[in-house]
């Protein structure tokens, strides 16, 4: 493979991996907004919505750019449907999320499911003294220290998909959720 | 084709009913890019079996509506989770629609899955042999996370899927277990649930 032909697909892997990220991260967050009933975890997931509708037309660019040749043409129309279905993905996940906004009444059938629910949603900023700086959540242990899961890590205004192997910055904001004994505990260790 | 039978009613609590449907909107969808990415029909095919399991999540969710709603207040309270139940199915159809990538033969670039085996972490389907050392075992005890970076995310056992299996979940003969991590950890994983790689190592 050409060292610029080599490029091009990095370069489409990477934008494909952030779309995907996205779009699941979304899902994620808009099931947990509505089990924690917790319409601030439910704009996140709007404004996520915004954000993959502009990273979709840059992967469908940068795919129809990269000079296939006819031959090629069908395992370029595969990448170009994933895009496609990614999105609709982070579409359902903006529909849940806005049945969360739209504000949820309460009803019998709705108690345990949403109501009653006990546990909360975080926000919780790493300052630069914390111990989670620059390790990775693998090794922070936080469900196993504190009983909280992080949901989303929001870095420079970008929101990321928490992984094992994603380590933690100074600045990070962790987005958790869990019982609220846990909440102060996750502080602590975050921001001492 | 899927056998399309009659859905009958459960009761089942709509709290429980969400948490189902995310736990498998979000397995599907890993499932499903891994198949379209890695050209694996295996993947793809449980996909299409789990889009069953959701179509009947979402029958079960309207029926408990149905049921609920007598007046204009308890629709205004319920449409909510009838939008939900559409979300739901719309998430499983597109998991479907990127395992069709592979069942329709369309695939991607393998140069693709090259560059992306780089970058990201792989799933992989492994049934459980006889010979396997894994064979009544704990998840727990295993500590496949620490030895080989690999986290057993499903296991499907005869028609029924546990997903997110706890530590304690014992693994059985013939259980397809579906694991995610790094492609080094993957492919020993795979060896050991097999029976081919008879040691645990440190």
């Amino acid at each position: 493979m050409s060292p610029k032909l080599q490029k091009k697909f990095e370069e489409i892997v990477e934008r494909f991996v952030e779309l995907k990220d996205t779009s699941e991260l979304m899902m994620d967050l808009a099931y947990s907004s509505l089990l924690l009933n917790s319409k601030k975890l439910a704009e996140d997931v709007q404004e996520l919505e915004e954000h993959v509708d502009k990273l979709h037309t840059d992967f469908e660019l940068l795919v129809l750019s990269s000079g296939f040749k006819p031959e090629e043409a069908k395992s370029f129309l595969g990448l170009i449907r994933l895009g496609v279905v990614t999105e609709k993905i982070a579409d359902a996940a903006a529909e849940i999320a806005e049945v969360v906004l739209r504000g949820i009444k309460p009803h019998p059938v709705l108690k345990l499911a949403i109501e009653e629910a006990e546990e909360t949603v975080t926000y919780v900023q790493v300052t630069e003294n914390s111990m989670f700086v620059d390790k990775t959540l693998r090794e922070v242990h936080i469900p196993e220290e504190t009983g909280m899961w992080v949901l989303a890590i929001r870095r420079r205004g970008k929101y990321i998909r928490p992984k094992p192997h994603t380590k933690i910055e100074s600045g990070d904001v962790l987005i958790a959720s869990g019982y609220a004994e846990g909440e102060e505990d996750l502080k602590k260790l975050a921001s001492p | 084709m899927p056998h399309l039978g009659k859905i009958e009613y459960k009761p089942i609590s709509v709290r429980e009913l969400f948490l189902e449907m995310k736990n498998l909107s979000e397995l599907m969808i890993d499932l499903a890019y891994s198949a379209a990415l890695f050209n694996d029909k295996e993947l793809a095919e449980d996909v299409l079996e789990l889009e069953n399991r959701v179509d009947t999540l979402t029958y079960l969710l309207e029926m408990e509506i149905m049921i609920a709603t007598r007046d204009p207040d308890d629709a205004e309270a319920l449409a909510g989770v009838s939008k939900v139940a559409s979300a739901a199915d719309k998430i499983s159809d597109a998991a479907a629609d990127i395992a069709a990538i592979v069942t329709q033969n369309i695939g991607v670039h393998p140069l693709i899955s090259e560059v992306f085996e780089k970058v990201e972490e792989r799933l992989t389907r492994a049934k459980v042999s006889k010979a396997s050392i894994l064979v009544d075992k704990q998840i727990g005890e295993l500590d496949l996370a620490a030895r080989m970076g690999v986290d057993i995310i499903a296991i499907r056992r005869n028609k029924d899927w546990i997903i997110n299996p706890k530590d304690t979940e014992p693994i059985k003969i013939d259980d397809v277990l579906i694991a995610r991590g790094a492609p080094s950890g993957v492919k020993e994983f795979k060896a050991l649930a097999e029976g081919k790689l008879r040691k645990l190592e440190d």
